[in-house]
């Protein structure tokens, strides 16, 4: 077994473990332990397997990685921990740390590499694998295999239902424009587009920056700008997250912006914590804190500054799903809340259990399908109960999930980002 | 253990309610105590039926069972301490029956604590029982453990809410106790089932009493410059028979800690605040709230502040709930003790405590329902050091001795385990051990449910018992 | 039987002969159903009651413990009773500290006295059992009966916190505690509760005390028929109103009670009618509040559709709350014969009530019936006689009010009956599936089965 010294970047320590006073208090929050109730699949014991592995008292074994792998990283035990013990912190190293040290089989080897490796971080390749799939979900291919329940026979059908259906245009042709805001300028804010939402989420971004600069914001949306490592951060491929991350440290850097923006939970919570992936003494550590500290989500950074533009009365009944990495990894709660509120006319009822994760958890819902369908049954059924005709989330998995699972459970449920309601309350028209 | 056994479980319970590795079972040797005992096998039953079975089996082998909820027991109580069958209940998690008319529900052991209020608040509902841990403990170790809470000083503990339960005795007889209403013909076999520690018989469905919310509720943030001030403040408000629900006190220096994790706006520079609630009908509300503030004025509160609404009343709650955790920030690790006092002794126990840290040189951190005399002092220790480790166990037995002279007990309600056996003699005789034996024995003759716990192994007084350092961490970090 | 010759002489040579009476007269005192002691002893200290335990144990002697002996005709008669150990020497506060609120006191000590001396400190012990006035703590605690004040406080269970008493190996042991709350050991003190003195020799209690409240209220309402009743008592539970108390009585209760409020000559100004069933409230608290609950009451009154409804000066309450107090009291003796059930249903709906009244119908024997707090019903079936044709009577509408009971998945017990009665019924229901762990329980506390053998549920 390999020293895990050789894992780049900072180190949890012996008091970052220590911290887990095993209390058990997170358990019941960690979506994983409440479906199988293993404390091997809890935080709890996702922690101790780390300290007796880093100790050499158990091997790092098939069992463990299963353990480790099957964690969604939603990081709903840091929110539950009233010690502070940085969950994200400790995965993402015991994940690097299987990375360097496990030999996976194969086929799982080469498909992991060819996705965390070769095709996010390269915004042609993704263009082009988004081209492919567009082809089959426009084609009649996908209708015909649907149809025939060939997706069924090969056990995929499910899996099919949670892949993104890739936009007729894409996001990408908007790198390097700059939005003039609407009105008296009252910020001037950096747009961090996504990688994978430059093909699936184009509407999304669209409206973000209508939203943006209606309410008074100037938009920049850097180019030179890459994917933000997230996947390939949690998946415990370091090296490569942190390469895109000096990308766009640099991209964002000098241009006197007052908030870097995202509108994906899931970036954002790692592009807050750039400077976790760098230790103090690396050259980079400095402009990593730099960026991150100016980093914010859009809905946090629309309930702060405040809405200006006026909004269409819009009668609907909604409910909010927190998105984990929304309200765990960055401990926003109540602003997207409060920007549902204050769309005139909207009903808000609280989604019972929103605090915990839908199964989409960044490619989760791809690598455990059959776990991220369990969770995505339990969170529909809550939602349908709820008689909120909209569901309302704030990532793009996350929406991604919960249409599917609207698809698959018949819940009849519209699925939107927060922004986009805002931009329909805003285009004055009412969301069917 | 033999692998016949194995091969039975697997074929009663299908291989995936069953772990036998080595590195499934060392995640099964703790719980939220210090203590430390590994299973040899974990089962998973779904139904009273497997328990049923299980037991025979274990009997059969002659192998011990232990049951298990979701671990945070804090006295060692789900540890398998003579090896054996974990039965771990997480997976019997159904709320069977909500009867709202009566105000009852029917639940397996495994539904946690808080899930019970969950299904019912939209009746205007409550479990009432709500220890800290409330968000994970299940109520099958709240019934073995007869958990209480801060709510308990005005609604009691879990043996007030439990009024039926179903059984299964070691040798795999299914029982069934008490009745849905309560009130049953005959010996309060529920008051004997709940609170005995697992050692008695396995809890495999409980019935418990749901609670109406009050009308009105006011919570209290009182902030004292001095301990003492605090201390005499709870003790006059018992003195003077004011019941609020809801009595705590933690003290200035934990409460730092507690600030950091929920920024409530929780003073940094006190020496101790007082948590109180009361609650009932508007009127009964008004009057107590302007009496307890009285009582906190008159002991020289600095500032008596309350929660304008549910928003602020939950956050000072979340404080008090996460305080036991917050203070992981503080040292690597904690132990947590459990005694209880005469809530007249409060002042002079409390002094007393801290004499002790000093005389052994540890910080000591107080959290605790003071409303009910329930003292949860917290040693701070480094466990690398295991000079450390001994002394917190020294100080903690000889805060529990002080309390049992102040005419108190060793255990308020973390129960007794495998942590404080060894101390028992310091209450009962030889002739009170024998009843309790005799007891035990009616349904567990062969000590085959969770052995080495409750009575004290070593035959004598309350000597201390060394024990090993109690964990170790990964040296490379 | 057991060689019980001399018994008086040899328990004379234990403690004196001061602390032993065997004089005919005075035996029959303590006579339970009709079966008499061998010797009264009358010890005083735990250490005594011990001994005498010991000494019965070797010349396996039966001993039934009492107080004052208002209650004895509960459970069936013992199959043995060679000692009466008459508890009323141990009559001492052990402990009473008020700043704590707790309180450890002796056996036999009179519950009047106890009252007293609590409210010098303003406090109390929400014990407010039948024959008040005699009781000892002990024997009010082991006869399980309601205390009219378990809405508020709950049952003896929920406010006892540690006893110390003589086990059936003669010796003296404890549990629990004099704290108010306390896990340590098993709480075998609360099995004592109700026993009716088959598991030990209670010879201390520890309790919590309470605060006595500053001011009390009662509230009547009166309702032509049950389902009115009901539907009221119905919406004071919704709204969560607090009350020590809530009594349903049916209109013969109203007339039993009517008569036994004359009967205590004092002035009671509420007017009970007994041609409708009456709905008794009363409550407690600050000077704020009780004001505020009889408002509510008689709101809530109105809008179920109440025939009449008063609030009741403080003085009447009282009185009306002493006599149902003493209910089980005097409905034992409401007519020559008289069965008196107590009735626990999960769902004391109307019709179970009005099913319960018809069993009486039925048989063509007066009844009576009464719901305290909300949850427990006191059912009295009056015959007139004694005679053959009246317990075949009784027998028949004893099997109804258990099959109704057990249907509702409920049960009951015959509080009281005549004697005869009890050799045909089995008042304590038919068999529970618990049984086998009661025989346990009472095994182990009392292996050779020496205390009151026979009185309790399946012969235990
Ligand atoms: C942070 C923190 C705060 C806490 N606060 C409180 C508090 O305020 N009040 C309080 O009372 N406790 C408190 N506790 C202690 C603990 O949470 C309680 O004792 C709780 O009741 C344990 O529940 P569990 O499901 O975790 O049981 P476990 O720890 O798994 O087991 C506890 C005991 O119950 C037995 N058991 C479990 N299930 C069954 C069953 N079905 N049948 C028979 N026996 C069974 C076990 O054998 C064991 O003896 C706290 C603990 C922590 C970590
Ligand atoms: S991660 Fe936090 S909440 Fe979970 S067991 Fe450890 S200390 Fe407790
Ligand atoms: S990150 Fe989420 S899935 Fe992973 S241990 Fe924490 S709560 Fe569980």
């Amino acid at each position: 077994m390999g020293t895990p010294q050789n894992i780049p970047g900072a180190v949890p320590v012996y008091e970052d473990f220590a911290r887990c006073v095993h209390c058990g208090l997170c358990l019941n929050n960690c979506p994983t332990y409440r479906l199988w109730h293993l404390e091997g699949d809890s935080p709890r014991g996702r922690i101790r397997q780390m300290i007796l592995v880093g100790n050499g008292e158990l091997p790092l074994s098939e069992g463990f990685v299963g353990h480790i792998d099957k964690c969604l990283d939603c990081r709903a035990c840091e929110t539950a921990c009233p010690s502070g013990v940085e969950y994200g912190k400790l995965v993402e190293h015991a994940r690097a740390r299987i990375e360097n040290e496990y030999q996976r089989p194969l086929f799982t080897r080469f498909a992991r590499n060819i996705v965390f490796k070769r095709l996010l971080p390269y915004p042609s390749r993704i263009a082009f694998a988004a081209r492919l799939l567009r082809f089959y979900q426009r084609s009649g291919l996908q209708s015909l295999a649907r149809a025939t329940g060939i997706l069924k026979l090969l056990g995929l059908a499910e899996r099919e239902k949670l892949l993104p259906r890739i936009d007729d245009h894409f996001f990408f042709g908007e790198l390097g424009k700059t939005f003039p805001a609407q009105g008296t300028r009252r910020a001037r804010v950096a747009f961090f587009a996504g990688c994978i939402a430059n093909v699936t989420f184009t509407k999304l971004n669209e409206a973000t920056i209508r939203i943006l600069t209606a309410n008074g914001c100037e938009v920049v949306v850097p180019s030179e700008q890459f994917c933000c490592g997230a996947l390939a951060a949690h998946a415990g491929v370091r090296e490569t997250a942190r390469q895109l991350a000096r990308k766009n440290i640099a991209a964002f850097a000098g241009g006197q912006f007052d908030a870097i923006l995202t509108n994906a939970a899931g970036c954002g919570s790692t592009l807050k914590e750039y400077d976790h992936l760098f230790s103090a003494n690396e050259p980079e550590h400095a402009a990593a804190v730099v960026f991150s500290k100016n980093m914010r989500d859009v809905t946090e950074f629309l309930a702060t500054l405040g809405l200006v533009a006026t909004l269409k009365e819009t009668r609907l009944r909604v409910t909010y799903q927190d998105s984990c990495h929304l309200l765990h990894g960055q401990k926003v709660r109540e602003a997207p809340r409060q920007l549902l509120r204050a769309i005139p006319g909207i009903e808000f009822v609280e989604l019972p259990y929103s605090d915990i994760c839908c199964g989409s958890a960044g490619v989760y819902n791809v690598t455990q399908t059959e776990a991220a369908l369990d969770l995505l049954k339990e969170k529909m059924d809550y939602a349908k109960a709820t008689r909120a005709a909209t569901i309302v989330t704030a990532n793009p998995g996350c929406l991604l999930q919960l249409r599917a699972g609207a698809e698959i459970h018949k819940t009849g449920q519209n699925v939107v980002h927060v922004v986009e309601l805002l931009d329909s309350a805003l285009k004055q028209q009412v969301i069917p | 253990m033999p692998a016949s056994l194995l091969r039975e479980l697997n074929s009663l319970l299908g291989s995936s309610n069953v772990l036998h590795k080595n590195e499934d079972l060392v995640l099964y040797e703790y719980d939220g105590s210090v203590e430390k005992a590994r299973p040899d096998l974990v089962v998973f039953p779904h139904t009273t039926e497997d328990v049923s079975r299980i037991v025979k089996l274990a009997a059969k082998y002659n192998v011990p069972v232990v049951g298990r909820g979701s671990g945070t027991g804090l006295s060692g109580g789900a540890l398998a301490r003579g090896g054996g069958i974990l039965i771990v209940f997480a997976r019997m998690n159904r709320i069977l029956e909500l009867d709202l008319e009566n105000a009852r529900a029917v639940v397996q052991p495994g539904v946690v604590n808080l899930d019970i209020t969950r299904a019912v608040e939209h009746a205007g509902l409550y479990f009432a029982p709500d220890p800290s841990s409330q968000k994970s403990c299940t109520i099958g170790g709240n019934v073995a453990e007869n958990a209480g809470g801060p709510h308990t000083l005005a609604y009691g503990v879990t043996v007030n809410h439990v009024t039926a339960l179903e059984l299964v005795l070691p040798d795999g007889e299914i029982v069934r106790v008490g009745s849905k209403h309560g009130d049953t013909p005959g010996y309060d076999l529920c008051g004997l089932f709940v609170g005995s520690e697992g050692t008695l018989a396995l809890v495999t469905e409980i019935t418990v009493k749901l609670t109406r919310k009050a009308e009105a509720v006011k919570t209290l943030l009182a902030i004292f410059d001095a301990v003492d001030d605090a201390s005499n403040t709870v003790a006059e408000i018992t003195a003077r028979g004011i019941t609020p629900a809801a009595c705590e006190m933690v003290d200035g220096w934990t409460l730092c800690a507690i600030e950091d994790y929920i920024h409530a706006g929780f003073p940094r520079d006190s020496a101790a605040i007082l948590l109180i609630e009361v609650e009932g009908l508007r009127e009964a509300v008004e009057a107590q709230a302007a009496a307890v503030e009285d009582v906190c004025r008159t002991h020289h509160a600095r500032e008596v502040r309350i929660a304008k609404d549910d928003c602020e009343r939950d956050l000072l709650w979340k404080g008090r709930k996460n305080a036991f955790g917050a203070l992981g920030r503080l040292a690597p690790s904690s132990y947590v003790l459990d005694g209880v006092i005469p809530r007249s002794k409060l002042p002079q126990a409390l002094q007393q405590i801290s004499q002790i840290g000093k005389k052994y040189g540890f910080s000591i951190g107080n959290i605790f329902h003071a409303g009910d005399g329930n003292l949860h002092p917290i040693v701070l220790y480094d466990p690398r050091d295991p000079r450390q480790f001994e002394n917190a166990i020294a100080a903690s037995h000889e805060i529990l001795s002080y309390c049992v002279e102040l005419g108190g007990a060793l255990t308020g309600e973390h129960g007794v385990g495998m942590e404080k056996n060894e101390l028992m003699p310091l209450l009962f005789s030889d002739a009170d051990f024998d009843l309790m034996r005799r007891v035990h024995d009616a349904c567990n003759p062969d000590s085959s449910l969770n052995p080495g716990k409750i009575f004290p192994l070593s035959k004598g007084c309350g000597e201390i018992r060394v024990r090993k350092q109690a964990e170790t961490l990964p040296a490379h970090v | 039987m057991t060689a019980t010759a001399n018994l008086a002489t040899r328990l004379e040579g234990i403690l004196g002969a001061h602390r032993v009476v065997a004089a005919e007269a005075e035996l029959r005192e303590y006579a339970i159903d009709g079966m008499v002691p061998g010797a009264i002893v009358h010890p005083a200290s735990a250490q005594e009651a011990a001994e005498i335990v010991r000494f019965a144990i070797t010349e396996k002697l039966a001993i039934v413990a009492t107080g004052s002996r208002s209650k004895l005709d509960l459970g069936m008669p013992p199959a043995r009773y060679d000692i009466a150990l008459d508890m009323t020497g141990l009559h001492e506060i052990a402990h009473f500290d008020p700043g704590d609120l707790t309180l450890s006191v002796d056996a036999g000590m009179p519950l009047r006295h106890l009252a007293n001396v609590l409210s010098e400190k303003g406090q109390f012990l929400p014990l407010a059992v039948p024959c008040y006035e005699t009781s000892t703590v002990a024997g009010a605690l082991a006869s399980g009966i309601d205390s009219t004040l378990r809405k508020q406080y709950g049952t003896a269970r929920d406010f006892l916190i540690g006893a110390e008493f003589v086990d059936g190996q003669g010796a003296p042991c404890k549990s629990g505690g004099r704290v108010v709350k306390n896990v340590t050991g098993y709480d075998l003190h609360k099995l004592l509760v109700g026993s009716l003195g088959t598991l030990a020799v209670i010879t201390r209690l520890n309790f919590r005390t309470f605060t006595l409240p500053q001011a009390r209220g009662g509230h009547l309402a009166c309702f032509s028929n049950l389902e009115g009743a009901s539907s009221y008592c119905d919406a004071i539970e919704k709204c969560g109103l607090p009350l020590a108390n809530l009594e349903t009585l049916s209109p013969e209760m109203v007339a039993l009670t009517a008569a036994a409020l004359r009967e205590t000559n004092a002035e009671f100004a509420g007017h009970l009618d007994p041609a409708k069933w009456c709905v008794c409230a009363s409550f407690e608290g600050s000077e704020a509040v009780v004001p505020r609950i009889a408002r509510d009451l008689q709101k809530l009154a109105s809008e179920t559709a109440a025939a009449d409804s008063e609030i009741l000066d403080a003085a009447s309450d009282a009185h009306l709350g002493s006599v149902s107090r003493e209910a089980f009291d005097w409905l034992r003796w409401a007519s020559p014969s008289a069965a008196l059930f107590r009735i626990v249903l999960p769902q004391s709906k109307p019709g179970d009530l009005a099913a319960l009244l018809c069993v009486a119908q039925e048989s063509s024997l007066r009844s009576a019936l009464l719901v305290r707090a909300a949850a427990i019903i006191y059912f009295v079936l009056l015959a007139e006689t004694e005679d053959e044709s009246a317990l075949h009577t009784l027998e028949n509408a004893a099997a109804g009010v258990f099959f109704l009971a057990g249907a509702g998945q409920g049960h009951a017990t015959l509080l009281h009956a005549p004697l005869k009665l009890k050799s045909r019924v089995n008042v304590w229901g038919p068999k529970r599936a618990d049984l086998g762990m009661m025989q346990r329980v009472k095994h182990s506390f009392d292996p050779q089965s020496i205390f009151a053998p026979g009185r309790f549920v399946g012969g235990i």
